[in-house]
């Protein structure tokens, strides 16, 4: 026992990564949701709500992802299969899409919103609960999807405020098609991997042989949008890399076509979360907020169909929201009758009522942290 | 520009600094005079650029700063890199400088009866606890590590545990110990390191830096 005492004894401790959200954070995460919702709704996405916890192998949708270390896992008592509470909607909602909506036509158009939850916690992300808001479009191949994926999860940061959001491109084929020319060793071209996505110019050129001054460029190449075409014409790259890069350039301009002012960036080598995505695929960022506020990208769904998505994480985009605007509440005086009450919030007041009488009234108002106070029939400030 | 628009570059205390500077200033940058002065106790300091803001703090902390968003741009050791393996840090400069390595070392008498592979376990006294735990393991041994954070060639001689990880440069310090490399885990250089964030949402200054850095590491060679 040290001097600190028994924290078995805390009853405010939680669990690391584990928080409670008080007012008027909750309330204003509740309606950030609910605006991004709306946003996808206005987008033509609908919404689907798969459960919380779910077999194991069907939450894990057969793929070899990252996932399986974040998963809390449980016993089913009744089937006596493992079941593992989800960490990521992004396979429930593929999953969905492949088995009962699978006849459903296409392009499929899904969104979802919800809190997940993770074994542990990450430097960036030492939340362990968190909630996702995203949306799915299943079967669609062409860069008309990628273009609208993009530009939906700008609309949507957009609809809650976040009006500097910065959108970084990239697309796993490029580094793959140049891996694939060069037929390393399995391990070194994960370790090539790695130091490519970490921009570790040093590893790259000890582990890139001949490859090392290509690979090197599209370090070097990775920034603003404009800049970083004008680079990649000057690196000699397989064909696939080439279509590759004509197709994020489509998407780049169709983005700065919607609003010039639009932040792009490009990074060819980015990879960390992309193991899965097989194209065009983006993060968001936000000037001065730690960490990414949603990703997404083009994959290849459970029945082999062309997909893409888009996930926003609550807790960086939270951090990139401007505050709440201080609620305007009325402190009804004991005694204030239930007609005018449900009048005033009517008008849109939040009403507080006094449950017993006695007291300064404008000190009860004070009290109760309200704005305004109901004096002689009309609400005057506190 | 408003101060906390400022990109703060963080710079890692110490003898690297003499190495460093150089091509700072060959990058255009000139630190005010106060950043040359032992006896200053300011922890930040304007450069003749005025979007552009140094820290001064341990090399450890540098990856830290950089790792977190709290500066933008640092400058640390691949070691230092390595040992914290932020996933926010790109270190796509190396700036060729503070060169060295990072070696496991044990005493010279226990050489002569130590056969590494059969090792399943090690107790190892370094500065590196991630980096050793993970160099270990790659090779199927478990490494026990004694976290120390400065004079570790003593742990051998007083007993805290016969083998060390540390940084060598000329092997002096060992040998003065009474100390043998018996591996070494990697070679070492300085890195210019630069939070991934930042690298995003302020790609246009801060990808000119990365290339005026590149530009002078490239000049430097090019004369030597």
């Amino acid at each position: 026992m040290s001097v600190f005492g028994s924290e078995a004894d805390n009853t405010a401790l939680l669990p690391t990564g584990l928080h409670d959200v008080l007012p008027p954070a909750a309330a204003q995460e509740a309606e950030v949701i609910q605006r991004l919702v709306d946003t996808f709704g206005q987008f033509g996405y609908e919404r689907v709500k798969p459960p919380l916890v779910e077999f194991e192998t069907t939450l894990l949708g057969g793929s070899q992802s990252g996932l399986a270390d974040h998963i809390f896992r449980v016993m089913d008592p009744v089937s006596q299969r493992m079941m593992g509470l989800r960490a990521d909607m992004t396979l429930q909602v593929a999953r969905i899409a492949a088995t009962r909506l699978a006849r459903a036509p296409r392009p499929l158009r899904l969104s979802y919103a919800g809190q997940v939850l993770r074994v542990s916690g990450s430097q960036l992300r030492p939340e362990r609960q968190f909630a996702q808001a995203g949306v799915e479009l299943v079967g669609a191949a062409s860069v008309g999807g990628d273009i609208e994926m993009v530009q939906l999860a700008v609309a949507a940061l957009q609809a809650v405020g976040i009006a500097d959001a910065s959108v970084d491109l990239t697309s796993p084929a490029i580094v793959a098609s140049v891996l694939d020319e060069l037929a390393l060793p399995a391990d070194v071209a994960r370790r090539l991997r790695t130091a490519l996505d970490r921009k570790d110019a040093a590893a790259v050129g000890a582990l890139a042989g001949p490859a090392a001054p290509r690979l090197h460029a599209l370090i070097a190449a990775a920034g603003p949008a404009e800049a970083a075409f004008a680079k990649f014409d000057t690196i000699q790259l397989p064909p696939a890399a080439t279509a590759e890069i004509d197709r994020l350039r489509a998407v780049a301009t169709a983005l700065t076509a919607v609003d010039p002012r639009q932040r792009v960036t490009i990074d060819a080598v980015e990879y960390r979360g992309f193991e899965y995505q097989t194209g065009v695929s983006f993060t968001l960022f936000a000037r001065g907020v730690r960490g990414e506020l949603g990703r997404g990208g083009r994959y290849i769904a459970n029945a082999g169909e062309p997909a893409t998505g888009l996930t926003l994480f609550l807790d960086s985009l939270m951090r990139a929201v401007p505050p709440p605007r201080p609620a305007k509440r009325l402190f009804l005086p004991y005694g204030t009758p239930p007609a005018t009450a449900a009048a005033m919030r009517q008008q849109g007041w939040i009403t507080v009522a006094g449950l017993e009488p006695g007291g300064e009234v404008s000190a009860q108002a004070a009290h109760h942290i309200c704005t305004h106070l109901y004096r002689n029939g009309a609400p005057e400030p506190v | 520009m408003a101060k906390d628009d400022a990109l703060v570059l963080a710079l890692p205390k110490g003898r690297i600094l003499g190495q460093l500077m150089p091509l700072l200033r060959a990058a255009g940058i000139e630190p005010e005079p106060a950043f040359d002065d032992p006896d200053n106790r300011q922890l930040r300091f304007g450069t003749n650029l005025t979007g552009l803001e140094l820290i001064r703090v341990r090399s450890f902390d540098v990856a830290t700063f950089v790792g977190f968003g709290a500066a933008h741009l640092g400058v640390c050791g691949s070691d230092v890199v390595m040992e914290f393996d932020y996933p926010e840090l790109y270190a796509p400069v190396d700036l060729g400088i503070g060169r060295c390595r990072l070696v496991v070392a044990e005493p010279r008498a226990l050489v002569a009866v130590d056969d590494p592979s059969r090792w399943s376990h090690v107790r190892v006294a370094t500065k590196y606890p991630n980096l050793t735990r993970k160099h270990f393991a790659a090779r199927g041994v478990q490494a026990e590590c004694v976290h120390l954070n400065g004079a570790i060639e003593l742990a051998p001689t007083l007993g805290l545990c016969r083998r060390i990880v540390d940084l060598v440069e000329t092997g002096s310090t060992l040998r003065a110990n009474g100390l043998v490399e018996i591996e070494t885990i990697c070679e070492v250089s300085s890195r210019l390191v630069v939070n991934r964030a930042a690298l995003k949402t302020r790609a246009s200054e801060l990808t000119a830096w990365l290339d005026r850095v590149r530009k002078g590491v490239r000049d430097r060679s090019d004369a030597a």
